[in-house]
């Protein structure tokens, strides 16, 4: 780290202030400012290293000047790296990274939207967050009143890319869909039955919650973590709760450590289970879906036992979890996970088994490894085209480190491997699962609660089933929060969505679009 | 008239049944092997929305469909050797009305603006132009081995001749007939009739903006269409059971083994869309050129052996 460091003061010396190390996992750099063009483009060419995130933060009241924070990740080092680049308020204008890095294409425009900083230079600067119809009003701005009222809806205003030429039509899907999914809408142009392009439109279930953050105590905000992916509640509410324990310290027993492992670990098994039954439904393989239902099944019944919530809500909080386990819950545990495994090893026997699925998944929905690493692709979706990241395995954090993980990569990136993927995912996550559980460690379940320090900043990251979850919170005096940023792995991972469709025929798009299977309301917020 | 109410009557109930046994190899419990029924009572009891941009031939179709179905269903033989409508016409008579329903409804699915009719349309065409050759060569092979294309001739013929079915021609042109009735009543791997993903559907997307009585009426004629080609099937190839006179038992009899033959043939199409996934859209011509080419061997091996 010291010898990135040093690189960077040489070259850059004059561009970069403080360097503060805020917590053991992550590294602020502050910039004088707001452009980071050049760093940028060194950290991704000399170290290896990509954005994981870009978000800003209102900071006029305190400091005069908005912040814009880059979270890079270096391959190989457990540490993010944050730097910090002032946009002064008079002149509320950044340059924009995305025409060079495009993983940040969506980010930027957030930014635009919640704040009103420019991006200047920025390939497509046209509202993504805030749809067409919003009136000129930035809402993660601080002056910007919680209980502001806008005018009301008065219809669609978006404009899309033209479809034009001899037999080409536009095929708009969405954004309420026949089956009980999130809003969101697809506009494919095809030509007959291949597909042209896509056009994604989200954040149609925006519900603010990042401004509700800096307005309810912290424990309340636990509950809120937990609803901004329902099927991602115990990892979402993880990550808040251990961005909040980086930030004050709190020192969270090794007990509870194991305990959420196992949590989060039984989150991606009953995801995954659902995911596979689902790609095979999609492809009129329905007897799959049935058994995959059933095994899921057992895992939510599991859940309830082990939590009292199928869906693993309530249960993490900040210090740990919210209730220990008796010694009747941890021998259903531990009596559990060998029919479930056999169960899971007969649904994958027979979705393998169908040549006719098989046949309908293969090269189907590839998308190329360059394109995933120039998207910033991550999570399943990215480890099946040949993206090696693993929150897990590249940031320890809970109780793994401890245990042995092995991290499936295919460079294939089609539907048949990010089933690939999720199906020896899920034989890992028995493994950990079954390793904790033989080694959870005597002593309390929760740290006691303690009053949270005001202005302390910390980055959590959890590797959600979907990815890498990421929250970053700067506390305010008063068990409050100043700002909270969520990044949840769906934001990175639409775009892949629109170039793994392209030259597929538009009856594939359902199962392709399965195969990703990303969450509207995480990226919504 | 006895046909006319028998083909009205049992073909919900041979689609409850299909549902029902789905539903059990699934390991779901299903809904009811009377469903469709009741499905059917309450479309004809509810009101319908009918697009703005809709012609006189979105509101046509469904009469025209269910007319040009049951027509169809009236030149078969279906308990006796006797088919009602004998004299209008023969097995060629049969395709032809079911072509003319199957054209208005494509029609009508463009009809509206929609662009998932249009989708569904044209996938309907594209699988029905390929079906169809497939079903003439299979029909014009046992309209051979009995000297004419009156179903009711064929059917007479048939019954003569008892084991008739394990002539080569005969197995042939079965199993492409099989792969039609597969791909014309939208079963998986053609088309999954029970999906909800619009961009998937081939039938259901021509279909989708109807409501009301009028989609009732496509139902049962979908319905009614499915058992015309199950009873073609059964009582070309198979024709135990069929009557040979007007009367009550030789009737009744019918009846009962029709109701088996369509119980068995039901269990098989279930057994293929359980055991299957959906073909590739694109797959799916290969599939009917297999069908076509069995026809074809059927028929040469009708003068070969």
């Amino acid at each position: 780290m010291v010898s990135l460091l040093e690189d960077l003061r040489n070259r850059f010396g004059g561009a970069i202030g403080a360097i503060r190390a805020e917590t053991a996992h992550q590294l602020a750099i502050a910039l004088n400012s707001p452009d980071v063009r050049a760093i940028a483009g060194h950290l991704r060419d000399h170290w290896a290293s990509r954005v994981a995130a870009v978000f800003a933060e209102d900071r006029t009241a305190a400091e005069g000047v908005f912040y814009n924070h880059y979270v890079f990740e270096q391959a190989g080092n457990p540490c993010y790296l944050i730097l910090e680049a002032p946009v002064p308020a008079h002149d509320p204008r950044f340059p924009s990274l995305a025409a060079e890095l495009p993983a940040v294409n969506w980010q930027e425009r957030e930014i635009q939207d919640w704040f009103g900083l420019e991006a200047t230079g920025h390939p497509n600067p046209r509202r993504v967050a805030l749809h067409d119809n919003w009136p000129d009003v930035h809402p993660l701005r601080k002056d910007f009143a919680l209980d502001q009222e806008l005018p009301p809806f008065e219809g669609e205003q978006h404009v899309y890319r033209p479809t034009l030429g001899e037999g080409v039509f536009q095929i708009p899907v969405g954004p309420v869909h026949a089956g009980i999914i999130e809003p969101g809408h697809f506009n494919f142009a095809v030509a007959g039955e291949p597909i042209l392009y896509l056009q994604l439109r989200m954040f149609y279930t925006h519900k603010g919650t990042e401004k509700l953050f800096e307005h309810i105590p912290i424990p309340r905000a636990v509950f809120l973590a937990e609803s901004i992916s329902g099927d991602s509640a115990f990892s979402h509410g993880t990550a808040f709760c251990q961005a909040i324990e980086r930030a004050a310290e709190i020192e969270v027993p090794p007990r509870a450590h194991v305990m959420r492992t196992i949590l989060l670990e039984l989150e991606r098994i009953y995801n995954h289970i659902a995911d596979i039954g689902a790609i095979s439904n999609d492809v009129g393989f329905v007897i799959a879906n049935a058994h995959a239902g059933r095994v899921r099944e057992l895992v939510l019944n599991l859940n309830e036992a082990l939590t009292g919530s199928r869906l693993l809500r309530g249960m993490v909080s900040v210090g740990g979890v919210r209730r220990d386990w008796s010694r009747a819950q941890r021998d259903l545990l531990r009596d559990a996970m060998g029919g479930m495994e056999s169960e899971f090893r007969d649904l994958v026997a027979l979705v393998k088994s169908s040549d006719s699925t098989q046949d309908r998944l293969e090269r189907t929905g590839i998308l190329t490894p360059e394109k995933a690493r120039m998207l910033g692709i991550v999570g399943v979706g990215g480890r099946a085209s040949g993206v090696d990241l693993d929150v897990r395995r590249d940031h320890p954090y809970a109780a793994y480190g401890r245990y042995p993980l092995r991290v499936p990569v295919y460079e294939a990136g089609d539907v048949c491997h990010r089933m690939q993927v999720r199906i020896e995912e899920v034989g890992e996550s028995f493994g950990l699962i079954r390793a904790a559980a033989g080694d959870l460690p005597d002593g309390e379940h929760c740290a006691p609660p303690q009053p949270i320090p005001p202005d302390r900043c910390a980055l959590s990251a959890v590797e959600g089933w979907r990815g890498e979850i990421l929250h970053w919170v700067r506390t305010a005096p008063g068990n409050r929060l100043e700002r909270c940023k969520i990044k949840d792995p769906s934001v990175n991972n639409w775009p892949a969505l629109v170039e793994a469709v392209q030259g597929n025929i538009i009856a594939d798009f359902p199962v392709i679009n399965k195969s990703f299977n990303l969450s509207y309301s995480g990226t919504d917020r | 008239m006895m046909q006319l109410l028998l083909l009205l009557a049992i073909s919900p109930l041979i689609s409850g049944l299909i549902k029902t046994l789905k539903a059990r190899m699934q390991t779901r419990r299903g809904p009811g092997v009377l469903q469709f029924y009741r499905d059917l009572y309450k479309l004809f009891r509810k009101g319908m929305v009918i697009p703005d941009t809709a012609s006189w031939i979105f509101t046509a179709a469904p009469y025209i469909v269910f007319v040009t179905t049951l027509m169809a269903g009236l030149m078969l033989p279906m308990t006796s050797t006797k088919a009602p409508l004998d004299l209008f016409g023969g097995v060629l008579a049969i395709v032809y009305l079911l072509g003319l329903g199957r054209f208005f409804l494509a029609l009508a699915g463009m009809d509206t603006g929609s662009s998932f009719g249009g989708l569904g349309s044209s996938r309907e065409m594209t699988i029905s132009a390929l079906a169809e050759p497939a079903m003439m060569l299979a029909v014009f092979t046992v309209a051979i081995a009995a000297n004419s294309t009156n179903l009711s001739e064929v059917a007479r013929s048939a019954v003569g001749q008892n084991w008739r079915f394990f002539a080569p021609a005969q197995m042939l042109a079965c199993a492409a007939l099989y792969l039609v009735l597969i791909a014309e009543t939208g079963r998986i791997p053609v088309d999954n009739p029970a999906t909800h993903l619009e961009l998937t559907m081939v039938h259901e997307a021509m279909i989708l903006e109807y409501s009301g009585p009028h989609l009732a009426l496509i139902e049962w004629a979908a319905s009614m269409k499915q058992l015309v080609l199950m009873t073609l099937l059964v009582n070309v190839f198979w024709p135990f059971g069929l009557a040979s006179g007007p009367s009550v038992p030789g009737a009744l009899g019918g009846l009962g083994w029709l109701l088996l033959k369509l119980g068995l043939l039901s269990c098989s199409i279930v057994l293929v869309e359980t055991t299957n996934a959906k073909l590739r859209l694109f797959r799916v011509p290969e599939m009917l050129a297999v069908a076509f080419t069995l026809g074809t061997l059927a028929l040469v091996s009708t003068f070969l052996f």
